[in-house]
């Protein structure tokens, strides 16, 4: 393995920086009503120059008012899960962990549910109870996967799928008895749904998004040698407690943020990470940006296939990446097992 | 698809042709020429509009159906993928199902509204269209003589107060003769059969529940839920007088009924040994204008003897039902 430099993180995220450039301008211009390289071309350049007047007004609506906000949250959405699934694989020393399988992702999607249910009023009150469902799940895997004082990789899946079906179970509960009539979309939801625009505005997501990676990239250092055993970190000077709570509560906002805005969408936090580890290695201080990047550009490229394969109709998100990460978690783990 | 194509096209060139020549660009759909009105609609949202308007979206079956009624259907230029009846709305442009439309192409037929009904259609959806400028104009019929009104209001709205001024007064004409015809008559308990693995009925605050008491029926389940799911237990120990079933939930309303006499449980109850079923359109769940063909179908077959008379007038025919 080649030591990491400055230089080389920098090549490396400028490399998947334009990757996802070219995929987001791609994703512009499929869709229901095509529109040529050209005129999008023309578009993005009017719009960039602030003179949205030489833009007919049909291309204008369906570009930069349904399109690219739907693409702006998948790229937040992609990027939150990826590094959460990033994070949760060191805080629990397992590649399996991903807030979809650990149950957190039902964990947020069940605060969410009561928070709709309780304070549909309150502003901001999805994603907070999104969050607070995130942490409560996340503590209850971590505390299930516990055996003679360690944490155990297969007890910890196990804890996960065991959390993550009981949680459905209360969410279905939930969802029989109350008729609440904004309750219908959530069949959709729960499968992990970007085609109705959140009321959230995408400034706070990506700030929320910013300070949350940022948080865990300071503890980057920390988490490779953490990822040898935590009492060998501890005698190389980690503060184990104070990186594990970072790492924690960072890890939860992200899926947190990622839920209220679109459901549980399985398995990017799973996929992502491992395929950037193949590519550039482990060391999380270049696995994090990179996967936040390569997670962005994967769920900007799922939900451009969701809402093209079968147009007009739309498939949810979740299934394409379902679709895709499922055999890839059985590879994954039989992998583990030799 | 590509039909589908050439009139969008068709709708598009006009008004680009008009955006063009006008020398300050409007926001969005706003076209400067044209009268703008203002309604409130059934939620209380103030939608601006214009008057009469020529393009119209349905995010409902029950909405197209009341738009092809009013004699509009020649302006309805985009329905969901379940908008079957009458024939002709297949071959609008579909714009993705009730619950998750295809925002892109909503905006591509230039609506100049888009019309919704709250039990079907989210309120995400509504304000996602809010927010793109496109009025949107959702109804909320919650009763039989809801959807009477909300016929009547929906055509003046659309520009076609005469229209549904005289529709919704040829309904209010046949539900006055079917009540007056039951006046008197003991409703007929009744399991209305939604589905059937798992076994599902309607509560009573759904429009169903409503259309069926103007049958002359109750339905035995009271269910806080909208639509419970049931207990064969329960549909035992209520013990109803008929099984009703209808059209579109049940692709095969005979082979489900042939089925019925032979499974456990249900074989043994008393409807389904008389052969006490009942079998109407699936026009009975849809809070439109047909619904009361349904209604007044279920009544035959429920209440036979109300019916044995000379009828008070022409029941058969209604305005609405020979301009389809």
């Amino acid at each position: 393995m080649r030591t990491l430099t400055a230089r080389r993180i920098v090549i490396v995220c400028a490399t998947l920086a334009g990757l996802l450039l070219l995929v987001v301008v791609l994703s512009l211009k499929f869709g229901t009503r095509s529109i040529s390289l050209y005129d999008l071309a023309a578009l993005l350049f009017h719009a960039a120059t602030g003179r949205s007047d030489q833009i007919s007004s049909d291309f204008r609506l369906i570009i930069l008012d349904i399109r690219w906000p739907r693409i702006l949250l998948a790229m937040i959405v992609g990027a939150s899960l990826s590094v959460a699934g990033a994070s949760f694989q060191a805080l629990l020393r397992n590649p399996l962990a991903d807030p979809y399988v650990l149950g957190v992702s039902s964990g947020a999607a069940l605060g969410s549910i009561l928070s709709l249910i309780w304070a549909e009023q309150l502003p901001g009150a999805t994603p907070f109870g999104a969050f607070i469902g995130a942490i409560a799940a996340t503590a209850a895997v971590y505390f299930l996967g516990q055996r003679g004082g360690e944490l155990d990789s297969y007890t910890l899946l196990l804890g996960g799928i065991v959390t993550a079906s009981f949680l459905s179970a209360l969410i279905m509960f939930l969802m029989t008895t109350i008729s609440g009539r904004e309750l219908r979309g959530m069949a959709f939801w729960l499968m992990g749904d970007l085609s109705t625009p959140t009321p959230l505005s995408p400034a706070w997501l990506f700030l929320v998004l910013i300070l949350a990676v940022g948080a865990i990239y300071t503890t980057s250092a920390d988490l490779n040698l953490l990822l040898g055993g935590e009492q060998e970190a501890m005698h190389l000077g980690v503060h184990v407690v104070r990186v594990k709570l970072v790492v924690f509560l960072g890890a939860s906002l992200l899926t947190g943020l990622a839920v209220s805005v679109s459901g549980a969408i399985g398995y990017v936090g799973l996929m992502v990470p491992h395929l950037i580890r193949l590519l550039f290695g482990s060391d999380y201080r270049l696995l994090i940006p990179a996967t936040a990047l390569g997670g962005a550009i994967a769920v900007v490229v799922a939900d451009t296939l969701a809402r093209t394969l079968v147009s007009p109709t739309q498939l949810p998100v979740g299934a394409m990446t379902a679709l895709v990460g499922a055999p890839v978690f059985i590879y994954l783990l039989r992998r583990s097992k030799t | 698809m590509a039909a589908g194509w050439l009139a969008l096209a068709a709708l598009a060139a006009p008004q680009l042709g008009a955006q063009a020549a006008s020398p300050a660009p409007a926001p969005a759909p706003t076209k400067t020429a044209e009268t703008l009105v203002e309604y409130h609609d059934d939620l209380g949202r103030l939608v601006r509009m214009r008057a009469e308007p020529q393009r119209i979206v349905s995010l409902a079956p029950s909405l197209t159906e009341t738009v092809f009624a009013l004699d509009l259907g020649a302006r309805l230029s985009g329905v969901t993928d379940y908008c079957d009846y009458p024939p002709e709305a297949r071959t609008r442009t579909r714009v993705g199902g009730p619950i998750n439309p295809n925002l892109e192409q909503i905006v591509s037929l230039h609506p100049d509204i888009v019309l919704a009904i709250r039990s079907l259609n989210r309120a995400d959806t509504v304000e996602a269209l809010d927010r793109l400028g496109i009025p949107v104009y959702t109804t909320d019929p919650r009763t039989v003589e809801d959807v009477v009104a909300s016929t009547r209001r929906l055509g003046e709205v659309l520009g076609a107060k005469s229209n549904g001024e005289a529709l919704a007064a040829a309904m209010e004409k046949r539900l006055a003769e079917l009540a007056h015809r039951l006046a008197g008559r003991a409703p007929k308990r009744v399991f209305f059969v939604v589905w059937l693995d798992p076994i599902i009925t309607t509560g009573q605050q759904t429009f169903l529940a409503d259309a069926l008491r103007h049958a002359g029926a109750e339905s035995v389940i009271t269910a806080d839920q909208d639509w419970p799911q049931i207990d064969i237990e329960e549909v035992l120990r209520q013990k109803p007088d008929y099984l009703v079933f209808a059209g579109a939930h049940q692709d095969d309303p005979q082979g489900t009924i042939n089925s019925l006499r032979k499974r456990p449980g249900w074989r043994s109850l008393d409807s389904v040994r008389n052969e006490h079923f009942a079998v109407v359109s699936d026009a009975l769940d849809r809070p439109a204008p047909r619904m009361l063909d349904a209604i007044e179908d279920l009544a035959h077959q429920l209440h036979p003897e109300a019916f044995a008379h000379a009828p008070v007038s022409q029941s058969g025919t209604s305005p609405h039902r020979s301009r389809l």
